[in-house]
Protein backbone atom coordinates (compact mmCIF):
# COMPACT_ATOMS: atom_id res chain seq x y z
CA UNK A 1 0.00 0.00 0.00
CA UNK A 2 1.68 3.48 -1.35
CA UNK A 3 1.12 6.03 -3.69
CA UNK A 4 -1.77 8.18 -4.58
CA UNK A 5 -4.75 7.18 -6.91
CA UNK A 6 -6.21 10.03 -8.15
CA UNK A 7 -9.87 9.42 -9.52
CA UNK A 8 -11.61 12.48 -11.55
CA UNK A 9 -14.84 12.01 -10.86
CA UNK A 10 -16.45 14.60 -13.46
CA UNK A 11 -18.73 12.95 -15.78
CA UNK A 12 -17.24 15.04 -18.60
CA UNK A 13 -13.35 13.63 -17.63
CA UNK A 14 -11.52 13.74 -20.74
CA UNK A 15 -12.37 17.38 -21.32
CA UNK A 16 -12.60 18.88 -17.93
CA UNK A 17 -11.27 21.64 -15.45
CA UNK A 18 -10.66 18.68 -12.82
CA UNK A 19 -8.16 16.90 -15.31
CA UNK A 20 -6.43 20.24 -15.22
CA UNK A 21 -6.01 20.24 -11.04
CA UNK A 22 -5.91 16.70 -11.47
CA UNK A 23 -2.17 17.22 -13.79
CA UNK A 24 -1.42 20.22 -11.16
CA UNK A 25 -1.15 17.74 -8.81
CA UNK A 26 0.59 14.88 -10.34
CA UNK A 27 3.66 17.76 -11.44
CA UNK A 28 3.09 19.00 -7.79
CA UNK A 29 3.21 15.34 -5.50
CA UNK A 30 6.49 14.12 -4.02
CA UNK A 31 4.75 10.95 -4.06
CA UNK A 32 3.71 8.49 -6.82
CA UNK A 33 0.25 9.04 -8.06
CA UNK A 34 -1.80 6.99 -10.62
CA UNK A 35 -4.61 8.95 -12.47
CA UNK A 36 -7.79 7.45 -13.70
CA UNK A 37 -11.19 8.93 -15.01
CA UNK A 38 -14.49 7.01 -13.63
CA UNK A 39 -16.27 5.30 -16.44
CA UNK A 40 -19.75 3.53 -16.23
CA UNK A 41 -18.33 0.37 -16.77
CA UNK A 42 -15.07 0.58 -14.81
CA UNK A 43 -15.94 0.62 -10.88
CA UNK A 44 -14.91 -3.20 -10.03
CA UNK A 45 -11.54 -2.59 -12.03
CA UNK A 46 -11.21 0.58 -9.81
CA UNK A 47 -12.61 -0.52 -6.75
CA UNK A 48 -9.74 -3.59 -6.98
CA UNK A 49 -6.91 -1.35 -7.86
CA UNK A 50 -7.62 1.44 -5.40
CA UNK A 51 -6.38 -1.62 -2.79
CA UNK A 52 -3.21 -1.03 -3.91
CA UNK A 53 -2.41 2.17 -2.90
CA UNK A 54 -2.56 4.12 0.44
CA UNK A 55 -4.41 7.23 -0.85
CA UNK A 56 -7.17 8.54 -2.92
CA UNK A 57 -7.55 11.74 -4.18
CA UNK A 58 -10.91 12.66 -5.39
CA UNK A 59 -10.89 15.22 -7.82
CA UNK A 60 -14.53 16.33 -9.04
CA UNK A 61 -16.95 19.61 -10.27
CA UNK A 62 -19.60 20.50 -7.59
CA UNK A 63 -23.37 19.42 -9.06
CA UNK A 64 -26.45 21.26 -7.62
CA UNK A 65 -24.26 21.99 -4.10
CA UNK A 66 -23.96 18.06 -3.82
CA UNK A 67 -21.43 15.20 -5.83
CA UNK A 68 -22.29 14.35 -9.16
CA UNK A 69 -23.84 11.46 -10.01
CA UNK A 70 -20.54 10.04 -11.96
CA UNK A 71 -18.91 10.32 -8.53
CA UNK A 72 -21.83 9.06 -6.74
CA UNK A 73 -22.68 6.20 -8.45
CA UNK A 74 -19.12 5.12 -7.71
CA UNK A 75 -18.66 5.84 -3.83
CA UNK A 76 -21.94 3.53 -3.67
CA UNK A 77 -19.82 0.57 -5.15
CA UNK A 78 -16.55 1.29 -3.18
CA UNK A 79 -18.80 1.34 -0.13
CA UNK A 80 -20.10 -1.74 -0.90
CA UNK A 81 -16.85 -3.09 -2.03
CA UNK A 82 -15.49 -2.14 0.55
CA UNK A 83 -12.12 -0.01 1.11
CA UNK A 84 -9.42 -0.98 3.37
CA UNK A 85 -9.92 0.51 6.89
CA UNK A 86 -6.25 2.07 5.75
CA UNK A 87 -7.50 3.92 3.12
CA UNK A 88 -7.57 7.92 3.05
CA UNK A 89 -9.06 10.13 0.95
CA UNK A 90 -8.39 13.14 0.01
CA UNK A 91 -10.21 15.77 -2.03
CA UNK A 92 -10.22 18.39 -4.39
CA UNK A 93 -13.41 20.01 -5.70
CA UNK A 94 -13.82 23.23 -8.05
CA UNK A 95 -17.27 25.10 -8.33
CA UNK A 96 -18.36 27.13 -10.97
CA UNK A 97 -19.25 30.29 -8.23
CA UNK A 98 -16.93 32.79 -6.64
CA UNK A 99 -17.19 31.35 -3.47
CA UNK A 100 -15.24 28.30 -2.67
CA UNK A 101 -17.08 27.91 0.50
CA UNK A 102 -20.00 27.07 -2.00
CA UNK A 103 -18.42 23.37 -1.74
CA UNK A 104 -18.49 23.07 2.39
CA UNK A 105 -21.85 21.15 1.95
CA UNK A 106 -20.18 18.59 -0.28
CA UNK A 107 -16.72 18.78 1.98
CA UNK A 108 -19.05 17.29 4.59
CA UNK A 109 -20.32 14.57 2.08
CA UNK A 110 -17.32 12.86 1.24
CA UNK A 111 -16.66 13.02 4.79
CA UNK A 112 -19.79 10.66 5.86
CA UNK A 113 -18.88 8.99 2.81
CA UNK A 114 -15.78 8.05 4.70
CA UNK A 115 -17.29 7.31 7.63
CA UNK A 116 -19.81 4.59 6.13
CA UNK A 117 -17.37 2.87 4.39
CA UNK A 118 -15.10 2.57 7.16
CA UNK A 119 -11.87 4.47 5.58
CA UNK A 120 -10.09 7.96 6.97
CA UNK A 121 -11.10 10.82 5.90
CA UNK A 122 -7.59 13.40 4.56
CA UNK A 123 -7.07 16.71 3.33
CA UNK A 124 -8.89 18.91 1.15
CA UNK A 125 -8.60 22.09 -1.32
CA UNK A 126 -12.14 23.41 -2.32
CA UNK A 127 -11.64 25.83 -5.58
CA UNK A 128 -13.90 28.51 -6.33
CA UNK A 129 -14.26 30.14 -9.83
CA UNK A 130 -13.04 26.67 -10.86
CA UNK A 131 -14.32 26.86 -14.42
CA UNK A 132 -12.08 29.81 -15.33
CA UNK A 133 -9.51 30.08 -12.85
CA UNK A 134 -6.91 28.49 -15.10
CA UNK A 135 -7.26 31.12 -17.30
CA UNK A 136 -6.40 33.78 -15.42
CA UNK A 137 -3.46 35.49 -13.79
CA UNK A 138 -4.84 34.04 -10.59
CA UNK A 139 -3.54 30.42 -12.29
CA UNK A 140 -0.66 30.27 -10.16
CA UNK A 141 -2.69 30.46 -6.52
CA UNK A 142 -4.42 27.59 -7.63
CA UNK A 143 -0.93 26.00 -8.41
CA UNK A 144 0.54 26.75 -5.05
CA UNK A 145 -2.02 25.53 -3.19
CA UNK A 146 -2.27 22.23 -5.01
CA UNK A 147 1.32 21.99 -3.81
CA UNK A 148 0.69 22.60 -0.26
CA UNK A 149 -2.22 19.77 -0.92
CA UNK A 150 -0.04 17.19 -2.23
CA UNK A 151 2.71 17.72 0.50
CA UNK A 152 0.10 17.38 3.35
CA UNK A 153 -1.24 14.26 1.44
CA UNK A 154 1.80 13.11 0.73
CA UNK A 155 3.04 13.24 4.12
CA UNK A 156 -0.14 12.09 5.44
CA UNK A 157 -1.12 15.08 7.58
CA UNK A 158 -5.07 16.07 7.05
CA UNK A 159 -5.62 19.40 6.14
CA UNK A 160 -7.84 22.21 4.38
CA UNK A 161 -7.70 25.15 2.19
CA UNK A 162 -9.53 27.21 -0.20
CA UNK A 163 -8.58 29.25 -2.96
CA UNK A 164 -10.29 31.34 -5.55
CA UNK A 165 -9.82 34.22 -7.89
CA UNK A 166 -9.33 37.82 -5.60
CA UNK A 167 -11.67 39.70 -7.14
CA UNK A 168 -15.13 41.92 -5.89
CA UNK A 169 -17.91 40.15 -7.01
CA UNK A 170 -19.00 42.53 -9.69
CA UNK A 171 -15.71 41.81 -11.28
CA UNK A 172 -16.53 38.35 -10.88
CA UNK A 173 -19.74 38.77 -12.71
CA UNK A 174 -18.45 41.27 -15.71
CA UNK A 175 -15.78 38.47 -16.35
CA UNK A 176 -17.75 35.70 -16.04
CA UNK A 177 -20.69 37.08 -18.26
CA UNK A 178 -17.73 37.96 -21.11
CA UNK A 179 -16.51 34.34 -20.44
CA UNK A 180 -19.79 33.13 -21.11
CA UNK A 181 -20.77 34.85 -23.78
CA UNK A 182 -17.59 33.95 -26.11
CA UNK A 183 -18.76 30.32 -25.18
CA UNK A 184 -21.95 31.00 -26.87
CA UNK A 185 -20.11 33.04 -29.40
CA UNK A 186 -18.21 30.27 -30.85
CA UNK A 187 -21.17 28.13 -31.47
CA UNK A 188 -23.10 31.11 -32.99
CA UNK A 189 -25.64 31.94 -30.11
CA UNK A 190 -26.37 35.42 -28.91
CA UNK A 191 -26.02 36.85 -25.49
CA UNK A 192 -29.94 37.58 -26.07
CA UNK A 193 -30.39 34.13 -27.38
CA UNK A 194 -28.13 32.86 -24.30
CA UNK A 195 -30.74 35.18 -22.14
CA UNK A 196 -33.93 33.68 -23.21
CA UNK A 197 -36.78 33.38 -20.15
CA UNK A 198 -38.26 30.28 -22.61
CA UNK A 199 -37.65 26.53 -20.94
CA UNK A 200 -38.02 23.82 -23.50
CA UNK A 201 -39.18 26.20 -26.47
CA UNK B 1 -49.05 23.70 -10.78
CA UNK B 2 -47.56 21.86 -8.17
CA UNK B 3 -45.29 19.08 -8.31
CA UNK B 4 -44.54 15.76 -6.56
CA UNK B 5 -41.41 14.66 -7.88
CA UNK B 6 -40.46 11.19 -5.76
CA UNK B 7 -37.69 8.26 -6.52
CA UNK B 8 -40.30 5.77 -5.81
CA UNK B 9 -44.26 4.58 -6.42
CA UNK B 10 -46.62 6.46 -3.79
CA UNK B 11 -49.62 5.18 -3.56
CA UNK B 12 -51.56 8.75 -3.20
CA UNK B 13 -54.93 10.04 -2.53
CA UNK B 14 -56.55 12.03 -5.14
CA UNK B 15 -54.63 15.09 -5.58
CA UNK B 16 -55.98 18.18 -7.08
CA UNK B 17 -56.11 18.79 -11.17
CA UNK B 18 -52.99 21.30 -11.12
CA UNK B 19 -50.96 18.56 -8.50
CA UNK B 20 -48.55 16.56 -10.79
CA UNK B 21 -46.82 13.44 -9.22
CA UNK B 22 -43.60 11.95 -11.13
CA UNK B 23 -42.06 8.81 -10.22
CA UNK B 24 -38.77 8.95 -11.33
CA UNK B 25 -37.84 5.20 -10.69
CA UNK B 26 -40.34 4.85 -14.28
CA UNK B 27 -38.32 7.01 -16.23
CA UNK B 28 -35.42 7.19 -18.24
CA UNK B 29 -33.14 9.85 -17.14
CA UNK B 30 -29.50 9.89 -18.43
CA UNK B 31 -26.86 11.53 -15.81
CA UNK B 32 -26.27 15.30 -17.02
CA UNK B 33 -22.86 15.29 -19.36
CA UNK B 34 -21.93 18.86 -18.25
CA UNK B 35 -21.47 20.34 -21.47
CA UNK B 36 -23.43 22.54 -21.18
CA UNK B 37 -25.21 23.01 -24.44
CA UNK B 38 -28.37 24.56 -22.60
CA UNK B 39 -26.85 27.43 -21.61
CA UNK B 40 -24.63 27.77 -25.14
CA UNK B 41 -26.11 25.72 -27.75
CA UNK B 42 -29.91 25.23 -27.65
CA UNK B 43 -30.46 27.94 -24.70
CA UNK B 44 -33.29 26.35 -22.43
CA UNK B 45 -33.52 23.11 -23.88
CA UNK B 46 -31.13 20.04 -22.74
CA UNK B 47 -29.65 18.28 -25.87
CA UNK B 48 -30.42 15.03 -24.37
CA UNK B 49 -33.71 14.34 -25.41
CA UNK B 50 -34.83 11.29 -22.84
CA UNK B 51 -37.48 11.98 -20.14
CA UNK B 52 -35.82 14.96 -18.27
CA UNK B 53 -36.67 17.26 -20.77
CA UNK B 54 -40.54 17.00 -19.55
CA UNK B 55 -39.97 17.07 -15.95
CA UNK B 56 -37.57 20.72 -15.62
CA UNK B 57 -40.76 22.47 -17.55
CA UNK B 58 -42.52 21.04 -14.69
CA UNK B 59 -40.17 22.18 -11.75
CA UNK B 60 -39.93 25.89 -13.59
CA UNK B 61 -43.77 26.04 -14.07
CA UNK B 62 -44.43 25.03 -10.22
CA UNK B 63 -44.69 27.59 -7.40
CA UNK B 64 -45.30 24.84 -4.77
CA UNK B 65 -42.89 21.87 -5.10
CA UNK B 66 -42.74 18.70 -2.61
CA UNK B 67 -39.79 16.29 -3.85
CA UNK B 68 -39.53 12.51 -1.83
CA UNK B 69 -35.43 11.41 -1.77
CA UNK B 70 -33.75 8.34 -0.38
CA UNK B 71 -30.91 10.44 1.53
CA UNK B 72 -27.03 9.51 0.23
CA UNK B 73 -24.17 10.70 2.28
CA UNK B 74 -26.47 13.44 3.28
CA UNK B 75 -27.28 14.48 -0.07
CA UNK B 76 -30.13 13.30 -2.93
CA UNK B 77 -29.57 9.69 -4.05
CA UNK B 78 -29.10 8.98 -7.45
CA UNK B 79 -32.34 9.21 -9.26
CA UNK B 80 -33.22 12.11 -7.03
CA UNK B 81 -29.97 13.95 -7.89
CA UNK B 82 -29.80 12.64 -11.38
CA UNK B 83 -32.90 14.65 -11.94
CA UNK B 84 -31.25 17.97 -10.28
CA UNK B 85 -28.59 18.24 -12.20
CA UNK B 86 -30.23 17.63 -15.61
CA UNK B 87 -32.78 20.62 -14.51
CA UNK B 88 -30.18 23.55 -14.94
CA UNK B 89 -31.66 24.41 -18.33
CA UNK B 90 -33.88 26.15 -16.24
CA UNK B 91 -31.05 28.80 -15.16
CA UNK B 92 -28.82 30.93 -17.66
CA UNK B 93 -25.10 30.83 -17.93
CA UNK B 94 -25.33 34.69 -16.47
CA UNK B 95 -24.44 34.84 -13.08
CA UNK B 96 -25.68 37.90 -10.64
CA UNK B 97 -25.63 38.31 -6.71
CA UNK B 98 -28.24 36.49 -4.59
CA UNK B 99 -27.77 37.56 -0.57
CA UNK B 100 -24.41 38.63 -1.89
CA UNK B 101 -23.26 35.31 -3.26
CA UNK B 102 -23.04 34.50 -6.93
CA UNK B 103 -25.38 32.03 -8.71
CA UNK B 104 -26.98 31.82 -11.49
CA UNK B 105 -29.95 34.17 -13.35
CA UNK B 106 -33.14 32.11 -13.92
CA UNK B 107 -35.43 31.73 -16.87
CA UNK B 108 -39.34 31.44 -16.61
CA UNK B 109 -38.87 29.93 -13.04
CA UNK B 110 -41.97 30.76 -10.74
CA UNK B 111 -40.44 31.25 -6.91
CA UNK B 112 -41.83 28.28 -4.99
CA UNK B 113 -42.51 26.67 -2.00
CA UNK B 114 -40.70 23.62 -1.35
CA UNK B 115 -40.90 20.80 0.71
CA UNK B 116 -38.18 18.46 0.66
CA UNK B 117 -38.71 14.88 2.23
CA UNK B 118 -35.08 12.94 2.99
CA UNK B 119 -35.80 9.38 3.94
CA UNK B 120 -33.48 6.29 4.98
CA UNK B 121 -32.54 3.68 8.02
CA UNK B 122 -29.84 4.92 10.15
CA UNK B 123 -29.93 8.65 9.29
CA UNK B 124 -27.23 10.21 11.96
CA UNK B 125 -27.99 13.36 12.98
CA UNK B 126 -24.76 14.62 11.51
CA UNK B 127 -25.92 13.55 8.10
CA UNK B 128 -29.86 14.93 8.61
CA UNK B 129 -27.15 18.22 9.51
CA UNK B 130 -26.05 17.86 6.01
CA UNK B 131 -29.06 17.06 4.48
CA UNK B 132 -30.54 20.41 6.12
CA UNK B 133 -27.93 22.42 4.50
CA UNK B 134 -27.95 21.23 1.43
CA UNK B 135 -31.62 22.00 0.81
CA UNK B 136 -30.84 25.39 1.93
CA UNK B 137 -28.03 25.76 -0.62
CA UNK B 138 -30.50 24.50 -2.97
CA UNK B 139 -33.21 26.85 -2.22
CA UNK B 140 -30.74 30.08 -3.67
CA UNK B 141 -29.96 27.87 -7.20
CA UNK B 142 -33.24 26.29 -7.63
CA UNK B 143 -35.70 29.42 -6.27
CA UNK B 144 -37.60 28.41 -3.12
CA UNK B 145 -39.19 31.30 -1.44
CA UNK B 146 -39.74 29.09 1.06
CA UNK B 147 -38.86 25.73 2.25
CA UNK B 148 -39.21 22.76 4.84
CA UNK B 149 -37.38 19.23 5.13
CA UNK B 150 -38.44 16.43 6.90
CA UNK B 151 -35.78 13.44 7.74
CA UNK B 152 -37.65 10.25 8.03
CA UNK B 153 -37.10 6.46 7.90
CA UNK B 154 -38.42 4.83 4.87
CA UNK B 155 -41.75 3.44 6.53
CA UNK B 156 -42.87 6.73 7.34
CA UNK B 157 -42.57 8.60 3.79
CA UNK B 158 -46.06 7.45 2.44
CA UNK B 159 -48.06 8.50 5.56
CA UNK B 160 -45.95 11.93 5.13
CA UNK B 161 -46.98 12.29 1.46
CA UNK B 162 -50.63 11.72 1.91
CA UNK B 163 -50.38 14.43 4.69
CA UNK B 164 -48.48 17.19 2.42
CA UNK B 165 -50.69 16.30 -0.52
CA UNK B 166 -53.73 16.98 2.09
CA UNK B 167 -52.30 20.21 2.88
CA UNK B 168 -52.21 21.24 -0.63
CA UNK B 169 -56.07 20.40 -1.14
CA UNK B 170 -57.00 22.01 2.07
C1 LIG C 1 -25.32 20.08 -13.81
C2 LIG C 1 -24.34 21.07 -13.25
C3 LIG C 1 -24.51 21.53 -11.97
C4 LIG C 1 -23.63 22.47 -11.42
N1 LIG C 1 -23.85 22.91 -10.16
C5 LIG C 1 -23.03 23.84 -9.62
C6 LIG C 1 -23.27 24.35 -8.30
O1 LIG C 1 -24.22 23.95 -7.61
N2 LIG C 1 -22.44 25.31 -7.83
C7 LIG C 1 -21.39 25.79 -8.55
O2 LIG C 1 -20.68 26.68 -8.08
N3 LIG C 1 -21.12 25.30 -9.80
C8 LIG C 1 -21.91 24.35 -10.34
N4 LIG C 1 -21.64 23.85 -11.60
C9 LIG C 1 -20.45 24.33 -12.32
C10 LIG C 1 -19.26 23.35 -12.27
O3 LIG C 1 -18.95 22.99 -10.94
C11 LIG C 1 -18.04 24.00 -12.92
O4 LIG C 1 -18.35 24.33 -14.25
C12 LIG C 1 -16.81 23.11 -12.87
O5 LIG C 1 -15.68 23.89 -13.27
C13 LIG C 1 -16.90 21.89 -13.78
O6 LIG C 1 -15.76 21.09 -13.56
P1 LIG C 1 -15.32 19.89 -14.52
O7 LIG C 1 -14.91 20.50 -15.83
O8 LIG C 1 -14.16 19.24 -13.82
O9 LIG C 1 -16.47 18.98 -14.68
C14 LIG C 1 -22.53 22.94 -12.18
C15 LIG C 1 -22.35 22.46 -13.48
C16 LIG C 1 -23.24 21.55 -14.03
C17 LIG C 1 -23.03 21.07 -15.43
Amino acid sequence: MAGIMILNGSPRAPRSNSKKYAALFAQACPAETVYREITRGNHGTLCREIEGFSDLLLVFPLYADGIPVTLLRFLKALEAAPPSPRLTVSMMVNCGFLEPGQNDTVVEMIRLFCEKSGCRFGSVLEIGSGEAILETPFAGMVRRKIGKLADSIARGTRRSWKVTMPLPKRWFIRASTAYWESYGKRNGVTKEQMATMEIEK
Amino acid sequence: MRLILSDRPLPLPELSSDTTFVDLSGLKIANCVGCFGCWTKTPGRCVIRDDAVKIYPLIAASDRVLYVSRIRYGGYDEPMKTMLERAIPVQQAFIRLVNGETHHLQRRVVPKQAVVMGYGEEISSAEEAVFRRLVARNALNMNFSEFRVEVMPEAAVEDAVRREAAAWLG
